[in-house]
């Protein structure tokens, strides 16, 4: 591992970044609430405590650009939060384009590269220009019963809250409630979220006295539309005691200014205090000195470690598999019994430690998906394009590893979707579509796989453009362009130089992208679909595996040699007897269940040399499906299953095409486990089949 | 200890007859002539465990094999280096090395040999005059006793 220093910055970098995404989770949630018309205070002040922290951060491992870009930033949300400036979308705009600036400095800082930032210069360049622009209110604070002791402890936060509340005319309201020490953190929580509903809580101090030593009476004090019988009937309670603060009359109208002083000299401590919860009460001070998180951060390079101790684990448990079976054919009854007994129960307790390590690994693509409504909201932005996001199924869970290598793709797929699905709204009004376009980003889990789809309600794809294109670069002969059916046409889209779009322009359309997307998705181990429908809109589907590390494969051999196939791309098996094939456009084929079924000899497609094994009388067919593709997979025979470790092969073979890596079959051999996707990509490839028609024609 | 006594000792003996620092090289049988490759960039000597031919690679990858969990290309210098291939036997060994990306490659050699010790004074490194293609792996050559070695760059070979 890495020294101490180095390891510190990791976790610095990590947690930085953590903090980034969770302050852009919090400015979509901002964004939707400003486009609802009621701006929630707390997610202003959230997005204040998250840069407040990354200050510090910065501060403390010196990344003075970061640092600096936070102080920046964190004096716009003061100025936010407390009401000195307005929420327009000119500053929200900032505040996005932060997130952006963020993210390259942090990796400017993971690369150790010390060079100044245009980005971020011209970043703070905006936010200086972004003034404090709301005046200052006067507001009616000592027309209210309210304790001065209670006044004269409010933050200048909590003192803003209340002020603005009250200028909206809500009621106040004090909340005893009694909650018991030991869950108080939860209770506490729980009754602010309840609260939400109805109001706002500005603040909560300790009451008194509590009836037991185990328990605790905190005063909350509430501003609410509703009035009290509504208040007791939706957050009544034993241990709550609702009562509303009435206004002074007017003789009392003439308190002295005390609480404002107070209020100043404790915003000025707070300012100083490192704590993330700088704006709540001392309360909660005592119990977040402990850690709250139950959570770990792991490098995720400990887990394939840990995952190949695993594997070979499995190994081991295969030789002592086969010793117990040299133990029974020995005749040695009692010992026999005695290791299967023991190796039953190893592979179980294998089994397990594996589903665990597997487990962690896992994280919901909701991930992904927040850092893409961030794009779509600039994209719309920047087309001026109204665009509606709707996200489904956020909480699926994918392999970490391929969470991360998706938001590139998937990003050239919304970019594609808004720049070329989406039309402009004064054409969606002609054709009669609401004017926002719709994208979906769906998730699901289906079998062993994660399917995501990308869905416009735009113009559709272009068939005849696309035809044209893929003419006009040589893809395709001309003369060949009308016997593609309407699915090969629309896989084109995915070929080099050819583009969703007819049209090219700034944003996307320059014919590099979907082929991109494609191998990127390829990589992975999965594949692209496309459906379009001419005025309706485009859908691409990826097929995923939910993981990388560890995969069920169907072991088969081939020729001389022994292949994984991993089982989730596998639909059946069956036996191919001689004269079952026949010939369909140059492809063999045979019919499954009233279906046409493409085989592919893979001795041929990959030149294996029969040396020790002839050319069987009978063979197997695997049936690989992926997507929306079958293909029959001919092989020599079924070995069965196994659960396999799949290690990538090494530089020198990356330009070797249908191998998703090696593993070890235990007996110190090695088998290739085949990439189910590139072979049946090549086995459908449109590209190939054109090409070798054009060669015939050529 | 007696080593630590040594080596001191040693190191002034050389500089005293004026050799230079000492470089130590593991040589090796390739077709008909002896290379040399440095000692330290050697991980490994292997006896070829099972391999796995990999189809579609290209020519000079003999296949893939494990060891101890590693998974190894292995390459056939003989075919890199464009020399006469001759029958495996039981001399042939792998040498195990790490490239700079990471992988690890086995060299397929016909016989391992010793390790020889060259100062600068048995070194030509120059690669002029040596060849045509394969000289990007080549370091020099070395005449310990008269002999022959072409100095092959391990680094240069694995990641090439």
């Amino acid at each position: 591992m890495a020294d101490p220093t180095e390891r510190a910055r990791d976790e610095f970098l990590s947690e930085a970044q953590e903090i980034v995404e969770t302050l852009s989770r919090n400015l979509l949630d901002l964004d939707a609430s400003v486009r609802s018309g009621s701006i929630d205070p707390a997610l202003v002040n959230e997005a204040f405590r998250a840069v407040h922290t990354l200050k510090g951060l910065a501060g403390l491992f010196g990344a003075a650009r970061l640092g600096h870009l936070s102080h920046r930033l964190e004096d716009v949300l003061d100025d936010l939060r407390l009401g000195r400036m307005v929420l327009s979308p000119e500053v929200l705009d900032a505040l996005f384009a932060a997130i952006d600036v963020y993210g390259r400095l942090l990796s400017l800082e993971r690369e150790g590269r010390d060079e100044p930032s245009p980005a971020a210069e011209e970043l703070l360049a905006r936010l200086e220009r972004l003034g404090a622009d709301a005046p200052n209110r006067s507001a009616p604070v000592t027309e209210y019963e309210l304790d001065p002791g209670l006044l004269a402890v409010l933050t200048e936060y909590e003192e803003h809250r209340l002020r603005a509340n009250l200028e909206q005319k809500m009621r106040l309201y004090r909340l005893r409630v009694e909650f018991d020490l030991t869950t108080i953190d939860k209770a506490l929580e729980d009754m602010k979220t309840r609260a939400k509903r109805h109001g706002e809580i500005i603040t909560y101090l300790p009451a008194g006295e509590a009836t037991s030593a185990d328990a605790i009476e905190l005063d909350l004090l509430m501003a609410s539309r509703d009035d009290l019988a509504t208040l007791i009937g939706a957050l009544g309670a034993d241990n709550v005691v609702i009562e509303e603060i009435p206004r002074r009359r007017s003789s009392m109208l003439n308190e002295p200014a005390r609480p404002t002083h107070g209020a100043m000299a404790l915003s000025g401590a707070e300012s100083v205090t490192p704590s993330v919860n700088a704006g709540d009460g001392a309360l909660e001070q005592g119990p977040s000195l402990r850690s709250l998180t139950q959570t770990v951060r792991v490098d995720i390079r400990k887990l394939d470690a840990l995952m190949n101790v695993v594997g070979e684990l499995a190994i081991v448990r295969g030789a002592i598999a086969r010793l117990a079976d040299r133990l029974r054919i020995e005749g040695q009854r009692q010992l026999t019994a005695e290791l299967q007994r023991l190796h039953r129960s190893f592979e179980r307790r294998l089994a397990e430690m594996q589903a665990g390590i597997l487990e962690v690994r896992m994280v919901p693509l909701g991930q992904v998906f927040d850092r893409l409504a961030r794009v779509v909201r600039q994209i719309g932005r920047e087309m001026s394009k109204e665009i509606r996001l709707v996200i489904t199924g956020s909480e699926t869970e994918i392999d970490k590893l391929i969470v991360e290598e998706l938001s590139d793709p998937l990003m050239h797929m919304i970019r594609n979707a808004i720049d070329h699905g989406i039309e402009p709204s004064a054409r969606r009004a002609e054709v009669g579509k609401p004017p926002a376009g719709t994208i979906a980003l769906n998730a699901y889990q289906k079998g062993n796989h994660v399917m995501i789809e990308v869905e416009d309600d735009g113009r559709g794809i272009d068939e005849q453009a696309v035809l044209d294109k893929a003419v006009r670069l040589g893809k395709l002969a001309a003369e060949d362009a009308h016997e593609l059916s309407r699915e090969e046409v629309l896989a084109l889209v995915f070929l080099p130089g050819v583009s969703t779009s007819a049209t090219v322009n700034d944003l996307s359309g320059r014919g590099v992208g979907m082929d991109i997307v494609k191998t990127n998705i390829a990589r992975l181990g999965g594949i692209i679909d496309v459906q379009s429908e001419p005025g309706i809109g485009t859908k691409m589907t990826i097929t995923l595996p939910i993981t990388l590390a560890i995969v069920s494969a169907l072991m088969v051999h081939i020729a001389d040699q022994v292949f994984a196939i991993p089982l989730s791309t596998v639909s059946e098996a069956l036996s191919l007897d001689a004269g079952m094939s026949r010939t369909l456009d140059g492809r063999e084929v045979i019919t499954l269940r009233g279906q046409t079924l493409q085989l592919c000899r893979l001795d041929r497609v990959l030149s294996l040399e029969r040396k020790k094994t002839p050319m069987p009388r009978k063979s197997y067919v695997v049936v690989v499906a992926l997507g929306n593709r079958r293909l029959g997979v001919v092989v020599d025979h079924l070995v069965g299953q196994q659960d396999i470790v799949i290690k990538p092969l090494g530089r020198s073979l990356a330009a070797v095409r249908g191998f998703a890596g090696a593993t070890e079959l235990g007996d110190q051999r090695v088998g290739l486990v085949l990439d189910a996707a590139a072979i049946v990509d090549e086995a459908f490839s449109g590209s190939e089949a054109v090409r070798e028609v054009g060669s015939l024609h050529g | 200890m007696a080593d630590l006594v040594r080596a001191p000792a040693e190191r002034v003996a050389r500089r005293a007859a004026g050799r230079g620092p000492v470089r130590e090289f593991l040589t090796f049988v390739l077709g008909a002539d002896v290379f040399g490759v440095e000692l330290h960039r050697v991980k490994e000597i292997l006896s070829p465990p099972p391999i796995t031919p990999v189809p579609r690679a290209p020519m000079e990858v003999v296949g893939v094999c494990s060891v101890r969990g590693l998974l190894v290309t292995v390459v056939d210098l003989r075919v890199r280096l464009k020399l006469e291939v001759r029958p495996d036997t039981r001399r042939t060994r792998i040498l195990l090395a790490t490239a700079t990306s990471g992988e690890a490659v086995g060299l397929w050699v016909d016989e391992v040999l010793q390790v020889v010790r060259l100062s600068e004074t048995d070194m030509e490194l120059t690669t002029a005059g040596i060849g045509t293609e394969v000289s990007e792996y080549v370091l020099g050559v070395g005449r310990p006793q008269g002999e022959f070695i072409v100095l092959l760059d391990l680094a240069a070979l694995v990641t090439g």
